[in-house]
């Protein structure tokens, strides 16, 4: 058994990196044949097949249980004790690979699970109304604020909305009622 | 017509809209099918907007924590 090159290492960082990408950041076209014939040439596919399978399913077993470094450490210890689990070389590689792609691991995995529109970006411009017809309105301020939302995996849809200052002083009312309930449920324990 | 000397927007959207209403509620997200500890605070709005016409459109997104700070 040529286990000696499905050891830890480089193909097997660039390997997490890929699974990464294809199992939870959504990059298309990453297939089995295509990893195996760039990270490990020298393998068999019907070796390369369970082998990738483990690899998959340990690394979205971490990412699903959002393992802290003590959880992590515990589970790939147990992970190198079991029957056609992994060497310990292994299990470093996998442990440095989610110490540094966690945070973005999780990052989509929130967007994955988020059904509505999200807030994808902001801007704003005051602008000052000088006059119309009707009315003598000078230099009435008015804020615009343009918001992109948008679906995982779907184009942008934007929002552009005007607001006079009493409007504007509302928002900014609702808003800090929304940061004193944030702060109270950070603060709770759970 | 009522001309107001505001310049063409420079936005990607073509209708200015006013803000009818905005609702707004703190929810946690806890586990799902893809994720079972998934953990993470958001914020969820329901705006109401009118546009010029007067026409009422409900626009629901939600955000992270860091992204409404």
């Amino acid at each position: 058994m040529a286990a000696g090159e499905l050891e830890g290492g480089k193909p097997l960082s660039g390997l997490l990196n890929a699974l990464a990408q294809d199992t939870f950041h959504g990059y298309p076209g990453i297939t089995e044949e295509l990893l195996r014939s760039q990270l490990y040439p020298e393998v068999a596919p019907e070796e390369f097949r369970p082998f990738l399978a483990k690899m998959r399913g340990i690394l979205k077993s971490i990412a699903s249980a959002d393992m802290d470094f003590n959880q992590l450490e515990a589970f790939l210890t147990a992970q190198t004790k079991k029957q056609g689990g992994i060497t310990s070389d292994q299990a470093a590689v996998i442990s440095k690979f989610w110490k540094s792609h966690k945070t973005k691991i999780r990052e989509s995995l929130m967007n994955q699970s988020r059904w509505n529109s999200g807030l994808r970006g902001l801007s704003w411009r005051v602008d000052g109304k000088s006059q119309s017809r009707h009315s003598a309105q000078i230099h009435t301020p008015v804020a615009i604020i343009e918001l992109e939302l948008g679906k995982y995996g779907q184009e942008s849809e934007f929002l552009c909305l005007e607001f006079d200052e009493v409007k504007v002083n509302q928002i900014l009312k609702t808003l800090s009622e929304v940061e004193e309930s944030i702060s109270t449920l950070i603060s709770q324990p759970n | 017509m009522e001309a107001t000397s505001e310049p063409p927007l420079d936005a990607k959207s073509d209708v200015t809209n006013q803000l009818v209403d905005f609702q707004w509620k703190l929810g946690m997200a806890v586990s799902s099918d893809t994720c079972r500890s998934l953990k993470y605070p958001y914020v969820a709005v329901m705006l109401k907007v009118a546009d010029h016409s007067g026409q009422v459109k409900t626009k629901c997104f939600e955000m992270t924590i860091p992204q409404f700070q």
